[in-house]
């Protein structure tokens, strides 16, 4: 029998089983649905049993591109302005400085780290610290989802960390996405190569207009069949080209995302297009982003730990000194960062681009930080949120709703 | 008009990503994958606005934005797309056989059978008479003995008697018909899809002992035709039980099950050398009658596939080489008339035959007349066997096919449309039967 069908025949077999073990453990243990395609990618890859071989995994690159750009676009149809309106508006603040400070804190920590534990110039490490850094602030929304679902509550509590997981989200990608244009090589075949600055336009002009493009694209367009081929048409064009110009796809997917749900009638029907695909193409990435894994011939373990420390007390920190600094602390709770421990889907997204663009023996030790992270933090981050809730749950829509309107003591519409 | 603005900002965009990128890790594929759905799609809406089937806006998309002419899309690019044309294949395989009740075969079976036996065998024979008359305009063919000329006449039929399944599927999907043309259309083309590999392999077996092969690759054998076949039937049908009982036990992530099932089914037809179209067509067709929840399995099939179906057409339209067609069409445009009248006549003779009274009796020969994916990949076997004179017949092949590829369709919905089986939003004088079956997501692909 040839390894192909070998191949296929493994992974039909093991997403089967895959899939009924995850539905019992998330039913049982309140463990998020992920690590076990990780862990599926990592027993097929060519690490353990090689039926997925390295030229197969980059043959699916433009997959795992797709599927970059799928997450960012997620993200970005969040963003919906007259829905924010309605949120009040510490809880902006609490979810950007908590953001801001924790990508800061790893960022700092993980440079220092990097630096001495591989004996490296500063200068070597600050790409692949502030990566770390993303990595870190991306917080998952699976387990917030999961508790919300099991407690048939969606109360302030959840609704303050749904808030900060797509801050977290929007910070990390930007951090990456820009990260990736300034520090950009120079194309081989333009007269003058673009600057970094321009990079970074051309960056965020990719998304733009994109959005602009698609907008015009989709016009009054409400059925969600017909949105489904503009809508995956728009993401591979705008991730392929992204790609095409090592840049990555998750910055411009965002803000085609941001921008067709801002403006376009059909932005229910979006969501619920892009919805729909997010979970096939997320478990694809995971599968392949767990066969794409190698264990780094440097060390990894130091920082492995290190990061997993650092983001942990960073999260924690950041989210309570968030809180003190706005005042709501009493109500969210000292230990309300714990919610924000999660990680999933764009943390894997981001260390896999960054791993396949620079495909390094560091972008492997943070592609490798990544998936431990994930691996982690799927086992527990559902219950952290759901003892949250129940320890705090009610508490902060009081607070909340005094800081927004001190005097009516009434929240935003 | 917006459309129109669109395309050209598109195209504008593409000129300026070009110089900015470099290849690597297969990004210009999906570049051109994303460029090409949404520009073939663009294309695609300005044909319905002029009461065109979409897929021939895909087509001529794929034809401007191509590597022969406007070569916004690079030979490369296209190159790297097959992967997405040989998924496309498999879908609509499975698709099509998802079509077919068993209730309708046991019925209707017999009355096909007949149709589509006659209409083969009278367009066979006049294609090959047509071919071997004209064979003093044919270069290779010019000199040859009479025996070798009628025995290239017969291979040329063999593959110019080949029906589009792609097209078929593509078009009632578009246009949700559901009537008696539709599903008599239907019937003949996924009928003729096995007879004609049977056709074209017995056909180049009898050849051989004419015209020995010039290549190496051609020896077929009894044994070997019918195993494609059987083999086909076989694999197909576990893979179609094993569908069955997924639905049954897991039943879910069926987007990401349906192009896998598609993936698998490619791969696991060629490891066993049987025929893909026909391996997937059995799948769906016992996946659909065993199981329950069929249903829901090709509606997620149909939404993963849309995308896959424009840029499928929009290849296949990239693919046409007008360079190398246009000084073919004084040979093919009567070869394309007789090829259309025989079809004509052998499926009037048929209905006749099978005492069919509706309006199928009229119109389903216009069902017929496209060709695509099947047919090139047989004329790539003739050419592989007779690396001279097969590789010339695969020229004229392929502008019969280029020309077929764009007449058929436009054809087929008229036939449709004649026959009061159009949906309303398609233009239909009146409204149509349920779109129970024939909906690829809802709406046109």
């Amino acid at each position: 029998m040839s390894a192909g069908l070998v191949l296929i025949l493994v992974v039909v077999g093991a997403y089967v089983a895959a899939h009924l073990a995850s539905e019992w453990l998330a039913r049982r243990y309140l463990i998020v649905s992920g690590a076990e395609y990780l862990l599926l990618g990592i027993l097929l890859g060519p690490q353990v049993s090689g039926m997925i071989t390295p030229s197969t995994v980059g043959g699916f690159a433009p997959f795992m591109t797709l599927a970059f750009g799928w997450i960012g676009a997620l993200v970005g149809a969040q963003f919906r302005l007259p829905e924010l309106m309605r949120i009040p508006r510490v809880m902006y603040r609490v979810a950007w400085l908590e953001a801001v400070f924790s990508l800061a804190a790893v960022a700092g920590i993980m440079a220092a780290t990097l630096s001495w534990w591989f004996v490296l110039e500063p200068a070597a490490v600050v790409r692949p610290a502030i990566v770390l850094g993303a990595i870190a602030v991306a917080s998952a929304p699976a387990g917030i989802a999961l508790t919300s679902r099991s407690m048939g509550q969606s109360g302030p509590m959840i609704r303050q960390l749904s808030v900060a997981t797509a801050i977290d989200a929007v910070v990390a990608i930007t951090t990456f996405g820009v990260l990736l244009a300034v520090t950009h090589s120079e194309p081989l075949s333009t007269v003058r190569p673009p600057t970094a600055t321009e990079w970074v336009v051309v960056s965020i002009a990719v998304g733009l207009l994109g959005g602009i493009l698609f907008h015009l694209f989709l016009g009054p367009e409400r059925k969600v069949d017909r949105l489904f081929i503009a809508l995956a048409g728009a993401l591979i064009l705008t991730s392929g080209a992204a790609a095409y110009m090592r840049l990555s796809p998750l910055l411009p997917a965002m803000l085609v995302g941001a921008v067709l749900v801002n403006t376009s009638h059909s932005h229910v029907e979006i969501r619920q297009v892009l919805g729909k695909v997010e979970r096939p193409l997320y478990f694809v990435l995971l599968i392949f982003a767990g066969a794409a894994w190698q264990p780094s011939s440097r060390g990894w373990l130091v920082p492995v730990a290190v990061l997993l420390l650092a983001r942990t007390v960073a999260k924690l920190g950041a989210a309570r000194f968030a809180a003190r600094w706005t005042g709501v602390l009493p109500a969210l709770g000292a230990g309300w960062g714990m919610g924000l421990l999660g990680h999933g889907g764009l943390a894997i997204a981001i260390a896999l681009n960054y791993h396949l663009h620079e495909g390094s023996a560091l972008s492997n030790v943070v592609f490798t930080a990544a998936i431990v992270s994930v691996f982690l933090s799927d086992v527990f981050s559902a219950r952290v949120v759901r003892s949250l809730v129940r320890a705090y749950g009610g508490r902060v829509a009081g607070a909340a709703r005094r800081l927004a309107h001190p005097r009516t003591g009434q929240g935003a519409p | 008009m917006r459309r129109l603005v669109i395309l050209v900002l598109l195209l504008a965009a593409m000129r300026l990503i070009l110089p900015l990128g470099a290849e690597g890790q297969g990004s210009e594929a999906l570049l051109s994958f994303g460029f090409l759905i949404l520009a073939a799609y663009t294309v695609g809406e300005v044909a319905a606005a002029v009461r065109l089937p979409k897929i021939v806006g895909y087509l001529v998309g794929g034809l401007l934005l191509g590597p022969h002419v406007l070569g916004a899309i690079s030979a490369n690019g296209t190159e790297q797309l097959t992967p997405v044309s040989q998924l496309a294949v498999a879908l609509i395989a499975f698709l099509a056989g998802a079509e077919l009740r068993w209730g309708e075969v046991r019925d209707r079976g017999v009355t096909l059978l007949k149709m589509m036996s006659t209409e083969l065998v009278v367009t066979f024979v006049a294609l090959v008479g047509l071919l071997y008359g004209l064979r003093g305009l044919i270069p290779p063919l010019a000199g040859a003995p009479p025996v070798e000329a009628l025995a290239f006449a017969l291979l040329f039929a063999s593959i110019a008697v080949v029906h589009s399944p792609a097209v078929t599927m593509a078009l009632l999907t578009e246009t949700r018909a559901h009537g008696p043309v539709a599903r008599t259309t239907l019937g003949v083309v996924l009928l003729a899809d096995v007879a004609v590999v049977l056709l074209f392999s017995a056909t180049l077996a009898i050849v051989q002992g004419f015209a020995p092969p010039e290549g190496g690759s051609a020896v077929v054998g009894v044994g070997m035709v019918l195993w494609e076949i059987g083999g086909a039937l076989v694999v197909g049908a576990l893979l179609g039980g094993a569908v069955a009982l997924y639905l049954r036990y897991v039943g879910r992530e069926l987007i990401l099950f349906a192009v896998l099932l598609a993936f698998f089914g490619l791969e696991i037809a060629r490891l066993a050398h049987v025929e893909v179209l026909l391996t997937l067509l059995t799948a769906g067709f016992v996946a659909e009658n065993t199981s329950s929840r069929g249903d829901e399995l090709r509606h997620a099939m149909e939404r993963s596939a849309a995308p896959i179906f424009v840029v499928f057409f929009a290849l296949s339209g990239a693919k046409i080489d007008i360079a190398a067609v246009a000084p073919l069409l004084p040979l093919v445009i009567p070869i394309a008339l007789v090829r259309g009248s025989a079809i004509w006549m052998g499926t009037r003779l048929g209905a006749a035959w099978a005492g069919v009274a509706g309006p199928e009796r009229k119109l389903a020969w216009m069902g017929l007349v496209s060709q695509a994916g099947v047919a090139i990949g047989l004329s790539a076997i003739l050419a592989d066997a007779y690396p001279g004179r097969g590789a010339y017949l695969q020229g004229l092949l392929l502008a019969l096919i280029a020309v077929n590829e764009t007449v058929g369709p436009v054809l087929f919905r008229r036939a449709l449309s004649k026959g009061g089986e159009l949906a309303p939003e398609n233009g239909a004088p009146e409204p149509a039967p349920a779109p129970a079956a024939a909906v690829v997501a809802g709406e046109p692909v």
